[in-house]
């Protein structure tokens, strides 16, 4: 059927073997692709019995039926697979080339299981696969590796662990061609646990499309919307996503010094205008992306991608530091060692908090920005402070007694975004499946930049209805894969009519919705039968008790409780979070009880 | 008098990044600005109204109301059009 290949890779790397076979069509309808279709595998592969860095944990790359199409940004890709970070389930998706190089090598799903005796990587060229020893490539940084192994976009594409992966620090990220990333959760840790070094990808064939004359409208169509939406064409070209730095800091939601503050007095030091003005190439895009707000940026010592914004924050106002060429440094650096930047910065960010109120014996401080480095590359080695920290804030934090000093909810570091001053954020932390994300949804537009119109940021009453709706529709777009800056100019109306396009099979904006909701659901459940419950949908108690003293969200805590409640009934789940089985049987879930 | 502040491409609009202007609402202050720069206010005004997008704030909080009045200590922040995450 044209959007999808209709199979499935499954390698298992005990053996060095592998088999295809034909993707379920119905689960593919009900989950599409991506996310969801990654949620729905991991269901019924890994189970509560499961340590996530044990063979028995697996990892799903999913691609979608629009992959590869060349439909505006139909370059991303998925990794689902256990968190060995969280212990919830964990959905990573990346831009850049890979992602349609895996569409045509003529797959919409590879499976990784068990774990191999020896490094390894794996070659394949559509029904080629080969297994290639990777004892010499073991301890390569990211960058290096990419180059020896061919990287050449559109042509033969990368993706590969670096020494924080090989060491299964829990906050590893997979890296692909160069410097994007499956970043958040660890699922590098899980790929280092399998003695799984690369993937390199050839793909020669064209993903199959439908009505190619309605597809060619849609091109025509969201081309034209995207032009004319200021914030695809102008803004985010322009400045890239750093540009967010003065805006989150004006209103006072600039999460400050591991959130002792919301307001960082070093913001416009390490905005988008002065990386635009000082350091700033030139722009890149991903494949088949006419937005381009990939930034590369260079220093005296580096030149790379980004800093996004969450990175520039992480290092930046969460480390107290607004020196940004270090800021810059410190991103590559995480790049080439593959680490999540996010939860890096937060990470170092509780030690500094930790070893400032003599928790715990390091000279690690606020604003030395002279640490960074050093602590990065010892975090990425498991070397003397760094091993204590390669594991994550809360992990840390509880081995010196303070848990709450972790800034994390389900244990994954949260975004820059300081909940205190965005209530709605407060609860998409608080519900997220994956933990503490931005990427679930994120209520920046309603609640600051009044997309699609501005609501009162803290507000409490009535923020869950936005709330599940963000959650919902981000789980369709995870699930198609697309990348959700398309939807800042195109409405989800167009990815369903893009989709009927290339399927042939009639989508409606309500199924687009429906297939988001199935999805959280499936989420929230693969989270309960691990084990989670109401409780661990919270925030740290600093942002439930501790009101910040000055700036504009001055005496505001985020009030959970009201919105949680809410949020459960908007969801028609119980009073413990629980879907209920009337609403499990609407999303054709309820075989999964 | 209250300082407003630019952001993003406003700054190289207006050739700063902050100037003191007088006004009694934000209205007021948003009409000087823009007399004194007019591509500014190419950027922000559409027929005398903020455009879409468009995101004024007054000591960090969201204001539409181009009626709210400011005070001589009021910082009035303009952002033009922005995205990210």
């Amino acid at each position: 059927m044209a959007g999808w290949s209709e199979k499935i890779l499954d390698i298992d790397l005990n053996t060095q073997t592998y088999k295809t076979y034909p993707l379920d069509m119905e689960m593919a309808h009900l989950f599409i692709g991506g996310r969801g279709l990654g949620a729905r595998l991991l269901w019924d592969m890994v189970g509560p019995e499961v340590d996530p860095l044990s063979p028995e944990n697996v990892l799903i790359f999913t691609n979608g039926p629009l992959t590869g199409t060349g439909y505006q940004t139909s370059n991303r890709f998925s990794v689902t697979t256990k968190s060995p970070l969280t212990g919830t389930v964990l959905d990573a998706n990346s831009g850049g080339f890979w992602g349609m190089q895996f569409k045509k090598a003529g797959y919409d799903v590879m499976i990784i299981r068990g774990k191999s005796e020896k490094p390894i990587w794996i070659e394949i060229k559509n029904d080629a696969i080969t297994f290639h020893d990777a004892s010499e490539l073991w301890g390569m940084r990211v960058f290096a590796l990419t180059q020896k192994l061919g990287q050449n976009n559109n042509k033969r594409n990368v993706l590969c662990i670096g020494p924080a992966g090989e060491n299964l620090s829990r906050i590893a990220a997979i890296m692909n061609d160069r410097e994007r990333a499956l970043a958040r959760g660890g699922p590098g840790a899980v790929m280092g646990s399998k003695n799984l070094k690369a993937i390199v990808i050839e793909g020669k064939d064209r993903p199959e499309i439908e009505d190619r004359e309605r597809f060619k409208f849609m091109l025509y169509e969201t081309r034209k919307l995207l032009a004319a939406s200021p914030l695809t064409s102008q803004a985010l070209p322009e400045f890239g996503t750093v540009v967010m730095m003065n805006i989150v800091n004006n209103i006072g939601a600039l999460a400050t010094r591991n959130h002792q503050q919301t307001q960082f007095e070093g913001a416009e030091a390490i905005s988008g205008e002065e990386l635009t003005e000082k350091y700033l190439v030139k722009n890149s895009s991903c494949w088949a992306c006419p937005i381009g707000c990939t930034r590369i940026s260079r220093t005296e010592k580096v030149e790379g991608e980004g800093p996004e914004f969450e990175s520039t924050w992480a290092f930046g106002a969460q480390c107290g530091i607004d020196n940004l060429p270090t800021i810059i440094e410190a991103n590559t650096l995480c790049n080439d060692l593959g680490l999540d930047t996010i939860s890096t910065g937060s990470t170092i960010a509780c030690a500094m908090e930790l070893s400032e109120k003599g928790y715990m014996d390091s000279d690690l401080r606020f604003g030395r920005a002279d640490q960074l480095a050093p602590v990065i590359e010892a975090m990425a080695y498991r070397q003397d402070v760094g091993s204590d920290l390669a594991d994550g804030s809360l992990r840390l934090a509880t081995k010196y007694g303070h848990p709450e000093l972790s800034m994390s909810a389900k244990g994954l570091e949260m975004p820059a975004y300081d909940p205190r001053g965005m209530q709605g954020q407060g609860l998409l932390y608080a519900t997220s499946n994956r933990g503490g994300c931005h990427m679930r949804g994120n209520m920046l537009g309603p609640e600051v930049l009044g997309l699609p119109k501005l609501i009162d940021r803290f507000q409490v009453q009535g923020k869950s209805s936005f709330v599940i709706l963000h959650q919902n529709s981000n789980a369709a777009i995870d699930s198609l894969v697309l990348c959700k800056f398309t939807n800042l100019g195109v409405a989800d109306e167009y990815f369903a009519r893009v989709l009927s396009a290339v399927t042939g099979i009639q989508y409606s904006t309500g199924d687009m919705i429906k297939v988001g909701e199935r999805v959280w659901n499936l989420e929230r459940l693969y989270n309960l039968r691990e084990g989670f419950t109401r409780k661990d949908d919270t925030l740290p108690p600093r942002l439930l008790n501790e009101a910040p003293t000055d700036g504009p969200s001055q005496g505001w805590v985020v009030q959970l409780e009201p919105m949680l409640k809410e949020y459960y009934r908007g969801r028609v789940w119980d009073e413990n979070g629980v879907p209920t089985p009337k609403k499990l049987a609407e999303l054709g879930l309820a075989n999964l009880m | 008098m209250p300082l407003v502040k630019l952001y993003a491409n406003l700054r190289k609009l207006a050739g700063t990044k902050e100037l003191p202007i007088t006004g009694a609402t934000i209205g007021a202050v948003v009409n000087e600005l823009v007399k004194r720069n007019p591509p500014v206010g190419e950027v922000i005004l559409e027929n005398g109204k903020l455009r879409q997008y468009i995101v004024v704030t007054l000591n960090g909080h969201n204001t539409i109301d181009l009626e709210t009045p400011v005070t001589e200590q009021d910082i009035v922040a303009i952002f033009p059009p922005i995205a990210g995450g």
